[in-house]
C-alpha cells in the first residue's frame, strides 16, 4: 500500500514524540533548545553527568564506541590535527540512522564536545579569572560557533569539491598543514558516514515491503551516493547535504546558525517547480525531514544587499512546514517596511495557531541602523542575518562570539555598592554608588574585552571551528582558523545581563533612603546582608517603589543612563589587540546562574534569587498585568543602537489574538515595536490552565512549548528553576 | 436611590470653563495601555470616576463614586502595623489579632495606602492634570498609529467629570490622536454634544427598553438614554451599541430583539456588541466593602450568546459578541 506524505509525517511526528520522551527519561532534563538529537541504542550509550547551566546536574549520552586520541599531557586533544582526526575517529564510530519514513538519511547521537576533557590546556590558563569572576562576567574565553557559515558555499562545491579546495590551498600554505589536515579529515570523515548509510539504505531498501518506502530508500542511497563527493542538483539533495552539515556542524561544536533557508533553496525550487518535478506538498515534507532532523536557526524573508525583499515561495512553505510539524523549530521573520505583508501574516496566525514560540520577529530597521554606526555599509548590515538564539552574523564572513560573553550588571553594582559601604572615608550617597558602579562597569568591560584577546590568540590552537571553516569565504583559502583571522570581519559581542534588577535598586535606594529618609544607608546594608530576615515590610517597600517599564519612572531613567554606561565603555574602544565590540543586553537562561551568586538586592530581590531577564523588566513591574505596549516602550529606550540586539519577550494570551482584527492588533504590535528601533520579538502564545496544570505534573504534556528565553523548548524537560520563572511569570499576570 | 452623580451633574452647568490642561484635573482610577478589545486598533483606556447609573453587577464598582476611596485586600495584609501609625482618623485597629478597617471613619486622604507596602491599601481615584494623562497616553503613540488605534475615555462614565473630559479629548485631539468615549450617555443631550466635535467613535450602553426595568436594575430610568440615542444616531459619528447581557435582566431573545429593533434604522451604526456578564469585579467589592449583588448571576453560556447574536444578525443588524 502506497502511503502519503501526510501519513509518512505524522509517523515521523510519533518517532519524534518517542525520542523526545526517551530523552527526558534518560537525561532528566534539558535546559536547552530541544535539539534533534537521538539518543544512541543502550548498547552504546555511556552516561556521564555535569553542572549545567542553571546548576543542576545535567545528564549526557555518550558513544561507549569512541575514546579520542590524546596528543598533550593533560590527556587532553589540541589543535587542528588532533581535533579532525579525532573528530574523524568519532563519525566512524558513529551509528548509521535512517527512518524510512524520512526522505532524508541521518540522525546524530552525540556531541563530540563532550570527549574534550579537559577543554583547555593547563598550561594556557588566562591570568583575568579572578576579576572576571568578581564581575560575574561569562567571558567567552574558549567558546565555540556562534557565528554562522554560507550554506552556498557546500552547495557549490559539495564534499568533494570541499576535500579539492582545500587540497589545493594546501599546496599554496604548506605551513597551514597542521589546520589543512584537520579540515580534511572532518570531510573524509563525514564522507564515509554518508557511505555507510548508502549502504545500510540499499539493504534496508532490499528487505522492505512496502513499495513507497522500498523507493524511498532505494533514492535515499542514491541521492547519497551522488553526495558522497558531488554537489546537490536537486531540492530534495540540497536538504540532503544540509542535513549532512548541521549535523556535523551541531556534533562537533554544537553549532546551529543556518540563515537564510529561502533565499539558499529558492533556484531549486524555481527550477524544479517549474518543470513540474516537484510539487509543494513534496517540497513541504522534504523540508518538514530537514527541521526534524535538528531545530537551526533560520531567517526568512527580510531585505537582500539592496533592500529588495528576499521573501519568496520557499519561505511560505517552510513557514507551512513548522506549522505541520508542530515541533520546536528557529524560525526568525525578518520584518522591515517592504516585506511580503502575507509572510508577517502568515507568521502571526501560526504563531497563535500552534503557540510553539514561533517564529520570532526581527527588527530590521534597528538592526540595520545599528550595525552601520560600526563603520558598515547598509549593504552589508542588511546581510547580517538571523542565526541564534537572539543573534546575526554575515554569513561565511564574520566572526562574532555572539551570546557567549555576559557580563552580570547586579554582580557589579553589588562590588560597587559594597565598596563604597566599606569606604569609611566617604558618606554614602547615590551619587558616589553611581560613580562607583560605573567605575566598576568600565573595569569589567576592560577585563571582558582583554578576555576576548586572550581567546582569539588561542582558541584556533586548542579547539579551531573546523566545520564552520569549510563553508567560510578566506579560512581555506588563508590556512587560517576563524577565530584566528580566516574571516573578513570581527565583530565580538558582550551583552549586559540584570538590567532591571540594578535598574530598579538604584530607584529604591534613591527614592526610599535618599529622597525620603525611610532607611540609612547602614540600615539598608544590613538587611542586605541578612537578606531581609525579619524585614518584609522593609523588602516590600523596597520593591514597591515604581519599576523601569512602567514608562516616565525613576527606574525607567535609571535604566537608560545604565544602557549608555555600558555602551559607551563597550564602544569608547576596540579591544587592546583591536577587534570590535558590540554590546547588547540578553541573559540566555543565564538568570538563574548568574542570580546564585549575588546576594540580595535592593530593589527587594532575594540572596541568590534570579537576577531580571535581558532587556525586560521584572515581572509584576505594572500592577494589573503587563502591558506589552509598555514593555514595547521600555525595552526600545534600552537598545544599546550597534546592531546586536535587546529582545523584548512577551507572553501573550490566546485570546489577544482572536479573529482578523486581532491577528491585525498583534501585527501592529510588531511593527510598533521596530518602527521605534526594536530588535527583535520572542512571543509566547499562553493558554494559562495549561501552563498551571503541566507545572504540577509535567509529564502529563510532554507536547507542551514554552519560550524560555530566546528559545523554546518542551516545558516538561525544563529545569524546575526554570519552569518556576515561567509560571511566576504567567501568574503575576493574572493578579 | 439618590444618585450624588446626577445632582453633581445638574448642578454643573456646561457652559465652557476656562480650563487649561495644566489646570485642569480629573479623577482617574485607572490607564490601562494595550486595550484591545473596546474599540478599533491599540487603544489606551482612562477610566474616569464617577457614574450615573447604580447598575447592581457593575463590574468596575470602584468607578462608581466620584470621590476616591481605599480598597482593602486583607490577604495581602503583612500585619506590619504602618497603616494604624499613618491614619490621622485611627480607622485602622486590631481586633483580636485581626486588622480591621473603620470604614466610615475614613476621609480617603490615602495616607495609610502610601505607607503599605504590601499592596493591601489601595487608594482608587488620583487627580490627574490633561498633561500628565496625555503624556501617560502618548508612550504609545506608535501603537495607535501602526494599528488605527488611539485613545478611549471610560469609567465610571466620563459624563460625569465632562468638564474635564472635554479638555482632555481637545488636547488629545490637537496631538492627533483618534478618540473614543464608552457612556451610558444619561446626560443633558448638550453635554454629550458638547464632547462630540472632539470624538471620532461613541461606544455607548444600551441596557434595557423598558423603563420600570431599567430604573430598577440600574437606579434610572432609560428615558434620557433613549432619547440620546437617536439624537446620536441622527449624527454622524460613528457608533457602537453594548447590551451587557446580564442573566434574569435582559438575556432572553426578545428583550435583546427589543433592543435591536430600537437601533435597527440607526445609520452610523457600527455595529451592536453584545457582552456576556462576568464575574471578574467580585473581589472588588469586597475591597470596597460593598455587597455584590450580582453574586448569584451565572455567567452567560457561550450557546446562549450565540443564539442571541444570530437573533440580531436576523433583524439585519451587524452584531458581534464573545
Ligand atoms: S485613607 Fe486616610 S483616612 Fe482613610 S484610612 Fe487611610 S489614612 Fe485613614
Ligand atoms: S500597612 Fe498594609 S500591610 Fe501593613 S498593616 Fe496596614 S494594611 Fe497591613
Amino acid at each position: 500500500m502506497e502511503l502519503t506524505y501526510e501519513q509518512r509525517l505524522e509517523a515521523l511526528c510519533k518517532t519524534k514524540m518517542q525520542q523526545t520522551r526517551e530523552k527526558q527519561e534518560v537525561l532528566l532534563v534539558m535546559d536547552q533548545d530541544d535539539h534533534g538529537r537521538i539518543l544512541p541504542s543502550p548498547e552504546f550509550r555511556e552516561i556521564t553527568e555535569y553542572m549545567g547551566p542553571s546548576g543542576e546536574m545535567v545528564r549526557d549520552a555518550k558513544l561507549n564506541n569512541f575514546k579520542p586520541k590524546s596528543n598533550h599531557p593533560s590527556g587532553g586533544f589540541f589543535g587542528a590535527k588532533a581535533c579532525g582526526e579525532n573528530f574523524n575517529l568519532f563519525l566512524k564510530a558513529h551509528p548509521v540512522y535512517i527512518n524510512p519514513m524520512s526522505s532524508l538519511a541521518g540522525g546524530y547521537m552525540a556531541y563530540f564536545m563532550g570527549y574534550r576533557n579537559p577543554s583547555w590546556p593547563p598550561e594556557l590558563a588566562s591570568n583575568l579569572e579572578d576579576e572576571q569572576r568578581k564581575y560575574g562576567v561569562y567571558p567567552g574565553i574558549g567558546a565555540t560557533q556562534h557565528f554562522c557559515q554560507d550554506m552556498t558555499i557546500g552547495f557549490k562545491l559539495g564534499w568533494g569539491g570541499l576535500l579539492r579546495k582545500i587540497r589545493r590551498y594546501r599546496k599554496l600554505n604548506p605551513e597551514k598543514s597542521d589546520f589543512y589536515d584537520g579540515l580534511e579529515q572532518v570531510v573524509l570523515g563525514v564522507q564515509d558516514w554518508i557511505r555507510r548509510h548508502v549502504e545500510v539504505a540499499r539493504e534496508m531498501a532490499k528487505k522492505e515491503k512496502n513499495p513507497t518506502l522500498r523507493r524511498n530508500l532505494e533514492e535515499i542511497a542514491e541521492i547519497n551516493e551522488w553526495l558522497i563527493s558531488k554537489p546537490p542538483r536537486t531540492f530534495r539533495e540540497a536538504c540532503q547535504w544540509t542535513v549532512w552539515y548541521q549535523m556535523i556542524a551541531r556534533m562537533y561544536n554544537g553549532s546551529g546558525s543556518m540563515g537564510q533557508i529561502d533565499v539558499w533553496l529558492k533556484p531549486y525550487y524555481e527550477r524544479e517547480s517549474a518543470a513540474g518535478t516537484l510539487t509543494d506538498e513534496e517540497a513541504i515534507f522534504h523540508l518538514a525531514c530537514l527541521l526534524l532532523n535538528d531545530t537551526q536557526y533560520y531567517q526568512l524573508g527580510g531585505p537582500d544587499g539592496e533592500g529588495k525583499d528576499t521573501t519568496n515561495k520557499v519561505s511560505f512553505l517552510v513557514l507551512e512546514a513548522v506549522h505541520r510539524l508542530k515541533a520546536p523549530a528557529n524560525i526568525g521573520i525578518r520584518v522591515f517596511d517592504g516585506l511580503n505583508p502575507e509572510l508577517l501574516r502568515r507568521g502571526v496566525e501560526i504563531m497563535f495557531e500552534d503557540k510553539t514560540g514561533f517564529p520570532k520577529f526581527l527588527g530590521d530597521k534597528g538592526l540595520v541602523e545599528g550595525f552601520v554606526k560600526n563603520g558598515y555599509s547598509v549593504q552589508l548590515a542588511r546581510q547580517r542575518v538571523y542565526s541564534g538564539c537572539h543573534w546575526f552574523a554575515i554569513p561565511g564572513r564574520e566572526y562574532t562570539l555572539n551570546d557567549c560573553v555576559k557580563i552580570n550588571f547586579t554582580k557589579v553594582f553589588e562590588v560597587a555598592f559594597w565598596d563604597m559601604m566599606n569606604d569609611s572615608e566617604i558618606k554614602p550617597s547615590v551619587d558616589e554608588l553611581w560613580s562607583r558602579f560605573k567605575k566598576h562597569l568600565h573595569r569589567a568591560v576592560e577585563v571582558t574585552k582583554e578576555g576576548l584577546d586572550f581567546h582569539m590568540k588561542n582558541m584556533h590552537k586548542v579547539f579551531p571551528e573546523l566545520v564552520l571553516d569549510l563553508l567560510c569565504y578566506g579560512t581555506i583559502e588563508k590556512g587560517l582558523d576563524a577565530s584566528n583571522g580566516g574571516v573578513e570581519y570581527y565583530n565580538l559581542c558582550i551583552d549586559g545581563s540584570g538590567l532591571a534588577t540594578v535598574a530598579d535598586s538604584f530607584a529604591a535606594v534613591e527614592q526610599r533612603v535618599e529622597k525620603e529618609g525611610l532607611l540609612t544607608w547602614q540600615q539598608l546594608a544590613e538587611h542586605l546582608k541578612n537578606d531581609f530576615k525579619d524585614a518584609e515590610n522593609v523588602r516590600l517597600m523596597l520593591s514597591s517603589v515604581p519599576r523601569y517599564g512602567r514608562g516616565g519612572t525613576r527606574a525607567d531613567q535609571w535604566a537608560i543612563r545604565i544602557v549608555q554606561a555600558f555602551t559607551k565603555f563597550v564602544k569608547e574602544k576596540p579591544t587592546p589587540a583591536g577587534f570590535n565590540v558590540i554590546p547588547g543586553l540578553f541573559s540566555w537562561a543565564s538568570m538563574i546562574s548568574m542570580g546564585q551568586t549575588v546576594g540580595a538586592t535592593p530593589n527587594g530581590r532575594h540572596a541568590h534569587a534570579p537576577i531580571s531577564h535581558g532587556a525586560s523588566p521584572d515581572p509584576g513591574f505594572l500592577r494589573g498585568g503587563s502591558a506589552p505596549t509598555a514593555m514595547a516602550v521600555a525595552v526600545v529606550s534600552v537598545q544599546c543602537g550597534y546592531g546586536n540586539a535587546a529582545p523584548l519577550q512577551l507572553d501573550m494570551d490566546l485570546g489577544l489574538a482572536r479573529g482578523e482584527e486581532g491577528l491585525a492588533k498583534v501585527e501592529a504590535l510588531i511593527k510598533g515595536h521596530f518602527e521605534l528601533g526594536g530588535t527583535m520579538i520572542n512571543m509566547n502564545v499562553i493558554d494559562k490552565k495549561q501552563i498551571l496544570k503541566a507545572h504540577q505534573d509535567p509529564s502529563k504534556y510532554p507536547n507542551l512549548i514554552v519560550r524560555v528565553t530566546g528559545f523554546s523548548a518542551y516545558f516538561a524537560s525544563l529545569s524546575k528553576n526554570l519552569r518556576q520563572l515561567v509560571v511566576d511569570r504567567i501568574l503575576e499576570e493574572e493578579t | 436611590m439618590p444618585i450624588r452623580e446626577n445632582l453633581l451633574l445638574k448642578r454643573n452647568n456646561c457652559t465652557r470653563k476656562t480650563l487649561t490642561p495644566q489646570t485642569a484635573k480629573g479623577t482617574i482610577f485607572d490607564i490601562q495601555r494595550f486595550s484591545v478589545h473596546d474599540g478599533p486598533g491599540i487603544r489606551t483606556t482612562i477610566f474616569l470616576k464617577g457614574c450615573t447609573l447604580r447598575c447592581f453587577w457593575c463590574q468596575n464598582p470602584e468607578g462608581i463614586h466620584l470621590k476616591p476611596e481605599v480598597m482593602f485586600y486583607p490577604d495581602r495584609c503583612i500585619y506590619c502595623g504602618n497603616c494604624l501609625l499613618a491614619c490621622p482618623n485611627k480607622a485602622h485597629v486590631v481586633k483580636e489579632d485581626a486588622h480591621v478597617f473603620l470604614r466610615e471613619k475614613c476621609t480617603a486622604c490615602g495616607k495609610c495606602a502610601q505607607t503599605c507596602y504590601a499592596g493591601a491599601l489601595v487608594l482608587v481615584g488620583r487627580e490627574m492634570t490633561v498633561d500628565e494623562v496625555v503624556d501617560e497616553v502618548l508612550r504609545d503613540k506608535v501603537f495607535y498609529e501602526t494599528s488605527g488605534g488611539g485613545v478611549t475615555l471610560s469609567g465610571g462614565d466620563p459624563i460625569v467629570q465632562y468638564s474635564f473630559s472635554r479638555a482632555l479629548l481637545k488636547k488629545c485631539k490637537k496631538v492627533g490622536l483618534h478618540t473614543a468615549i464608552e457612556t451610558a450617555a444619561n446626560c443633558q443631550w448638550k453635554i454629550l454634544a458638547s464632547l462630540l466635535p472632539m470624538l471620532d467613535l461613541v461606544m455607548m450602553d444600551i441596557k434595557h427598553v423598558d423603563s420600570e426595568k431599567h430604573k430598577k436594575a440600574t437606579g434610572v430610568s432609560n428615558k434620557i438614554i433613549l432619547n440620546n440615542a437617536v439624537r446620536l444616531s441622527k449624527t454622524k459619528k460613528p457608533l457602537i451599541l453594548r447590551v451587557p447581557i446580564i442573566p434574569g435582566f435582559n438575556d432572553t431573545k426578545s428583550e435583546v430583539e427589543a433592543i435591536a429593533e430600537f437601533v435597527k434604522e440607526f445609520s452610523n451604526l457600527e455595529y451592536l456588541e453584545l457582552l456576556p456578564f462576568h464575574r471578574l469585579g467580585e473581589g472588588k467589592y469586597k475591597a470596597l466593602g460593598l455587597e455584590y449583588s450580582a453574586s448569584n448571576l451565572a455567567v452567560p453560556a457561550k450557546e446562549k450568546m450565540r443564539e442571541l447574536s444570530e437573533a440580531v444578525k436576523k433583524l439585519g443588524i451587524k452584531v458581534r459578541g464573545n
